[in-house]
């Protein structure tokens, strides 16, 4: 395909020009898809860390923990076949007072998960002590908070009876509804949380998690009448989740759509200009597919040379973002999104195929016909 | 019909031509590269229906070189058009290479353009983007061909028409006469049957339009292509085999 590599290095101010807005539109789609890999992160990460396959809520709550009450006895019921590990699981979101010492106390947000202290899914330390074997009303905080100034030995205060929570260690345990995430042990959560007891002082929790074995069912939830979901189905509760990654989604889909059109319109007046020299090379008798080739061939190097760069350059870029950005890359949302606009980029310039196609062989000869 | 005669000027060329057939125009015994037989193209210009070619009858000859001398909107361009399997005549028959146009499908007319048919465009129809070496090494990818084998060649044929220096130049680094002499050079490239000049001589001036005749009868006769050369300049004539003369669609002797 000599003529479409010497065509981009003769013509090289043009192709440079659109090169720069593919690359423009690539450095867009590599933030774009850090921020939403990031949201979902900062809102779902707290359940993402959970070593659990699947969650029980309470029929009718979709997935929303707010809104899902269960006895804590439906872990005992969920037990059986197929369950490899179930454990109650507590989470409500909170304005934790940080007590500074005579200075006005720091307001934080906490989601706040009651697990049992010796469950499986009590979190694992990476500083200071985990739940099991704690003193009373412990807390284990994510390394978010531990990044606002929460130490080991600090105490936050939570819930309408002010409830003094020690901070005894810190683990890696993410956010939730991007806010991070502290454990405390079941009874303190009861403790704490408006209606997770019943009058009666009958405990409720709002979730169980489950570990189910591969060949499981999520029928098993019919032992306790509840739903069973898998994790990642849980996430859909996530507050803000559904409406931040439509909006995403929404935002690069139309990013994919412009890059499309935008590619279509620069190959449409590209192929009008050289319609005399694709008649001419139909006159010396190359077929449609050698034309066409040609043609998508120039389309490719540009896209995919135009998409490195700004690739490179969002990378650069998103690692300049501040931290407290919700900002994450990872290896598949940063390839997609460059796939992404290659493909998005070769179905708008098939719009200029029609044209290559349907130039006549006759205007080499300067017909008018 | 009246037949087309053939004038033959060339006296170097005749000494091996046979005597011409009057009905086909040409020798009996070269192989016919183009044969058109009572060929009538018509087309629309509004509510006018314009008749471009009407009755031709021509038939070159391997190794002979045509020209075909006719004033502006005479049909010069759709003769070379139709001859080029470029555009369907309305009725009559056309043969390249012994093969019949008629029932070829579009594809099989690319195929045939680009293995029998070598064209030289008005200005040269040069790829601005490529060196003159480039521009014939593109006939052999358009022949779905690896370039590189073929570089030997293209170089020999550009030192044929006198451009063994300007190999690596672009056609804005070349003066009109040169742009044609790489036309000519691309045109040979394909080893074609049938080697078609529309008017190659109209950008440049007497003495380039008489080397660029004289080139296209020596590279005719060294190659054994039939060469059909329509002008409407006089100029370089001596080097024709035969001169005819195309007016309102009808070819008649020079």
């Amino acid at each position: 395909m000599l003529l479409a590599r010497r065509d981009l290095i003769v013509a090289k101010g043009r192709f440079l020009l659109m090169g720069t807005v593919v690359a423009l539109i690539a450095m867009l789609g590599v933030l774009l898809a850090g921020l939403a890999v990031g949201l979902v992160d900062d809102g779902t990460s707290g359940l993402m860390r959970l070593p659990v396959t699947h969650l029980a809520f309470q029929p009718g709550s979709e997935a929303t923990f707010s809104r899902s009450f269960m006895p804590a006895d439906a872990v005992d019921k969920l037990r059986g076949d197929g369950v490899e590990e179930a454990a109650p699981l507590g989470v409500a979101l909170f304005n934790a007072k940080l007590e500074q010492g005579g200075s006005k106390p720091k307001v934080v947000d906490v989601a706040l998960f009651g697990v049992e202290r010796e469950s499986f899914i009590s979190p694992t330390p990476v500083a200071g002590t985990g739940l099991a074997g704690s003193g009373p009303a412990p807390v284990v905080i994510s390394q978010q908070l531990a990044d606002e100034g929460v130490k080991v030995g600090d105490q936050l205060v939570v819930g309408l009876d002010s409830t003094a929570l020690n901070v005894v260690g810190i683990s890696d345990v993410g956010t939730y509804g991007h806010v991070p995430v502290a454990y405390t042990d079941l009874s303190t959560w009861e403790q704490v949380t408006p209606g997770a007891t019943t009058p009666s002082g009958r405990g409720l929790v709002s979730s169980v998690a489950l570990k189910l074995s591969p060949d499981a069912s999520v029928k098993v939830g019919d032992r306790a009448g509840v739903d069973v979901l898998t994790k990642k189905e849980s996430f859909a509760g996530s507050p803000g989740y559904a409406a931040e990654t439509a909006t995403m989604s929404l935002i690069r889909g139309f990013l994919l759509v412009i890059s499309a059109l935008v590619v279509a319109a620069f190959f449409t007046v590209w192929t009008v200009q050289r319609r005399d020299q694709i008649g001419l090379l139909k006159a010396m008798g190359a077929s449609d597919r050698y034309v066409v080739g040609d043609a998508m061939l120039q389309v490719l190097i540009l896209l995919v040379v135009a998409t490195v760069v700004g690739t490179l350059l969002g990378l650069v870029l998103g690692s300049i973002f501040p931290a407290e950005a919700p900002f994450t890359l990872t290896v598949s949302s940063v390839v997609g999104a460059g796939v992404a606009l290659v493909v998005a980029g070769l179905l708008g310039s098939l719009v200029a195929v029609r044209r290559i196609t349907s130039v006549d062989p006759l205007v080499a000869l300067g017909s008018s016909r | 019909m009246a037949p087309v005669v053939a004038a033959l000027p060339n006296a170097g060329a005749v000494a091996e031509i046979a005597p011409v057939d009057n009905l086909s125009g040409t020798s009996a015994v070269r192989p016919a590269a183009l044969e058109m037989a009572s060929v009538v193209l018509r087309h629309r210009d509004g509510a006018d229906e314009v008749v471009a070619l009407d009755g031709i009858d021509l038939t070159v000859g391997s190794g002979e070189l045509v020209v075909i001398i006719g004033p502006s909107g005479s049909g010069k361009s759709s003769l070379l058009a139709v001859a080029g399997a470029l555009l369907r005549p309305t009725s009559g028959t056309v043969r390249i290479a012994g093969t019949e146009l008629g029932s070829l499908r579009r594809r099989q007319l690319s195929a045939l353009r680009r293995d029998r048919i070598g064209f030289i465009f008005q200005t040269g129809g040069l790829f601005p983007s490529l060196t003159a070496l480039e521009q014939l090494l593109l006939v052999a990818e358009v022949a779905g061909q690896k370039a590189a084998p073929h570089r030997d060649r293209a170089e020999q044929l550009l030192r044929d028409v006198g451009l063994g220096s300007r190999l690596d130049h672009r056609p804005d680094q070349l003066s009109g006469g040169e742009r044609q002499r790489v036309a000519v050079a691309r045109a040979l490239m394909g080893r074609p049957a049938l080697l078609l000049a529309d008017e190659p001589t109209a950008s440049l001036d007497r003495s380039r339009s008489a080397e660029m005749v004289e080139l296209l009868a020596e590279q005719t006769h060294r190659h054994g292509a039939a060469t059909v050369l329509v002008t409407h300049d006089p100029d370089g004539l001596s080097h024709a085999d035969r001169v005819l003369t195309l007016v309102d669609g009808r070819l008649t002797e020079a």
